[in-house]
């Protein structure tokens, strides 16, 4: 898309194309009630949610930072601006991105307009007549798809009923720290029986307010409902921001589905720590599919809480960690009723001095009569410097369950990429191929378009690994 | 135009696994090296196609496809410039297809794998995925290759015979200049055998000069080789033509093997000689 065509888009406001705010707000350095106070004023919230939030920066100032996981020591926490108003993004310029995002974007070979959004410089204007298309046929099914700041606007008493419910601020620091701070994020409600076909994706919603550090997203799929979430993208996201820390709530009723797919490649000064929870009703099956690549510290663990009989849930996680990074990931599932299941899959890839953590817990309480759980993690090394650990957690209270796990680690094989080489391939092309069958299990999970996009920049990666 | 092997010498650690070999195969020539176990022969395999594990002895070493040099050059290097293996013990690769795998090597180059002008008019990089596709389900099938084995992972759970074929597959798809089959004969029950055989016989109608490594005349009597060595403690200790194979077949190694238990190196001991990681 060229930048006339970006142009005359923005004055086609019979599209329902929303003028950027001619001001912005940016919060002051650092964090304190007056700071969440006056981000709640700015989006004209209830009372509750003030108090919520309010509530949540005490809890927030009272949790220790985690030394679990990894190294959270390099997080100026009083650097940080907690606030900004999305047109703040929009304003920066295409010419101040580092070279090497908007090389990576010219490779994977996405469109001009696309970069534009992705680099944080615009908001994807295009998408909104997509969208405005999607939102009629959604709004004949009842669905509600909005972002966070609008669900909360028109359906306060749905959020009001939902919100904090599956994730309370004391589960974690950073789960407090987002319910303070929250800002974007989606809103997602599907009816009683209604099954939503094509994935909804994040990337139509529009707004620059998605790409927000503390996204909120709250999902709830009624009775017999089937929805696929699909958020992110494998081009990597250039922020500014160094912490990024979300909360996704998700309820799956009796008999709903939902399938939630996450690619995250965040540029590598990002921390991102987000906590994820699906709690699944009877016969409900929820499914995480989690990519992440970006970042320099990741540390995110979705879960599913198994709460109605029959209840399954899956995780299947992508990690991919090159030089600098460390991707601390894994799944957790609860089962706290009979015949639940639960499913964990685990691929992680280290590179040029990486570092990949599995961890992962499997809690089977003693109500879960015959709860069925499995979890494999394969961890692949690409090289002596790179580093891969696994850290499971069970914790089984019942002994009428089955339970398996299998772990490995292998390192790329030199007789692997001698084999490749000696069909022509050059060492690079090699090492990708090897790395992309590894983790190709999960990646044909993934929509088609992701899948093609998560093999090539694979390939990149590998093709810069070795110089 | 030949593939050219002259002085070739090749230690593994201090051990010499090869002693000044010198082969010229030329194309639509089939060579048979036939030798008892341990005798180098899937050493001499690796070597040419360039495996990092050897030490060379430089020293008046020449390796050449057609007049290239291909000293030093590393394994892909090596196959782009015209040279395939076809692998003893083919290693599994997880998520890698056989299909994905040619379509990535075929499209990878032109000039170097292509044998005459025929070729080069035929050859086309740019060809379809679904022209490709046709062409590799075709050959896969006359292989008795079942269809679903292209899209499975490469070798992995694929009995000794089904690995044998695809390597088969992949040295008829790729058509190289030059290509060596280590031991493809083993583990093949007597249809399969004749079925790779003619793969062999195919090949070297589209004159591609070819090495094959064997312990058995079995493969031997369905290819009918040009020229037969014979491989006893890293040396050729004699050529001749099939009738060399069928009397090892009758005979054994003894008569070459008898006073040869030491491996003559002198020179390497006495002398060492500048080498070369490859």
């Amino acid at each position: 898309m060229s930048q006339t065509t970006f142009q005359s888009n923005i004055s086609g406001y019979q599209y329902g194309f929303h003028k950027p705010e001619k001001y912005f707000f940016k919060s002051r350095k650092g964090l304190n009630k007056k700071i969440v106070e006056e981000i709640s004023w700015h989006k004209n919230e209830p009372d509750w949610m003030r108090e919520i939030r309010l509530s949540a920066l005490e809890i927030y100032y009272s949790k220790p930072i985690p030394l679990w996981g990894g190294d959270l020591s390099g997080i100026k926490f009083d650097d940080l601006y907690y606030y900004i108003k999305p047109l703040q993004k929009k304003a920066k310029t295409w010419e101040d991105l580092p070279a090497e995002i908007k090389n990576t974007y010219d490779r994977i070979g996405i469109p001009e307009a696309e970069k534009k959004y992705l680099g944080g410089v615009s908001a994807q204007y295009e998408s909104e007549v997509v969208y405005k298309s999607i939102q009629k046929t959604l709004q004949k099914k009842g669905v509600v798809f909005l972002d966070m700041d609008s669900g909360l606007a028109q359906y306060p008493d749905l959020v009001r009923e939902y919100f904090c419910k599956n994730i309370p601020p004391e589960d974690n620091k950073f789960s407090a720290l987002n319910t303070a701070v929250w800002s974007g994020g989606s809103f997602i409600y599907v009816p009683k029986g209604v099954r939503v076909e094509l994935p909804l994706q994040a990337y139509f919603r529009i707004n620059a307010a998605n790409m927000g550090q503390f996204e909120r997203t709250l999902i709830i799929a009624d009775e017999g409902s089937f929805v696929h979430y699909v958020e992110g993208c494998t081009a990597p996201i250039y922020t500014t921001d160094s912490l990024h820390s979300a909360v996704v709530e998700i309820y799956v009723k009796k008999g709903a589905r939902v399938r939630y797919t996450t690619i995250q490649n965040w540029s590598t000064n990002v921390y991102n720590l987000v906590t994820k929870r699906m709690r699944v009703e009877e016969e409900g099956v929820g499914e995480w599919i989690d990519g992440n690549l970006g970042s320099k510290l990741t540390m995110k663990y979705p879960s599913v809480y198994l709460m109605g009989k029959g209840a399954r849930g899956e995780v299947l996680s992508i990690a991919y960690a090159g030089k600098n990074q460390h991707q601390d990931a894994g799944g957790k599932a609860v089962h706290f009723t009979p015949y639940t299941t639960s499913k964990i899959t685990s691929k992680s890839v280290s590179a040029n001095g990486g570092r990949t953590s599995y961890r992962g817990l499997i809690q089977v309480l003693p109500s879960a009569i015959g709860a069925k759980t499995k979890v494999v993690c394969d961890a692949l090394l690409i090289d002596d410097a790179s580093r891969s650990d696994t850290y499971p957690t069970m914790d089984i209270r019942q002994n009428d369950v089955q339970i398996e796990h299998e772990a490995t680690v292998s390192k790329l094989g030199d007789e692997q990429l001698f084999y490749l080489m000696s069909r022509g391939l050059k060492k690079a092309d090699a090492e990708a191929m090897i790395v992309n069958g590894f983790i190709e299990p999960i990646v044909k999970e993934l929509p088609l378009e992701y899948a093609v996009e998560l093999n090539r920049l694979i390939q990149m990666e590998m093709q810069g690994s070795v110089g | 135009m030949s593939l050219i092997i002259k002085n070739l010498s090749a230690n593994l650690g201090t051990r010499v696994i090869l002693n000044s070999i010198n082969l010229e195969i030329k194309k639509g020539k089939i060579h048979a090296l036939m030798g008892p176990n341990g005798s180098g022969k899937s050493t001499l395999a690796g070597v040419l196609m360039g495996n990092p594990s050897y030490e060379l002895r430089i020293k008046n070493l020449e390796l050449r496809i057609d007049k290239k040099n291909i000293i030093g050059l590393k394994p892909d290097e090596r196959a782009r410039a015209g040279l395939f293996l076809a692998f003893q013990n083919p290693i599994s690769i997880p998520g890698v297809n056989v299909a994905n795998l040619l379509k990535t090597a075929y499209q990878l180059n032109k000039e170097q794998r292509t044998k005459n002008k025929e070729q080069k008019k035929t050859y086309n990089p740019a060809l379809s995925v679904w022209k490709f596709n046709e062409i590799l389900v075709k050959k896969a099938k006359a292989l008795g290759i079942p269809q679903e084995f292209l899209r499975r992972s490469l070798n992995e759970e694929f009995s000794g015979g089904e690995k044998k074929k695809l390597e088969m597959l992949q040295a008829w798809i790729l058509s190289p200049k030059y290509a060596v089959f280590d031991e493809i004969d083993t583990g093949l029950d007597v249809d399969a055998l004749k079925i790779v055989a003619r793969g062999i016989t195919k090949l070297k109608k589209e004159k591609t000069g070819i090495l094959i490594i064997t312990h058995y005349l079995r493969i031997l009597k369905y290819v009918k080789p040009d020229f037969v060595h014979i491989l006893v403690n890293g040396e050729i200790v004699k050529s001749g033509g099939y009738k060399l194979a069928e009397i090892v077949e009758k005979n054994g190694y003894k008569k070459w093997t008898i006073n040869k238990s030491q491996i003559q190196s002198p020179n390497i001991k006495s002398n060492p000689k500048p080498q070369v990681q490859i």
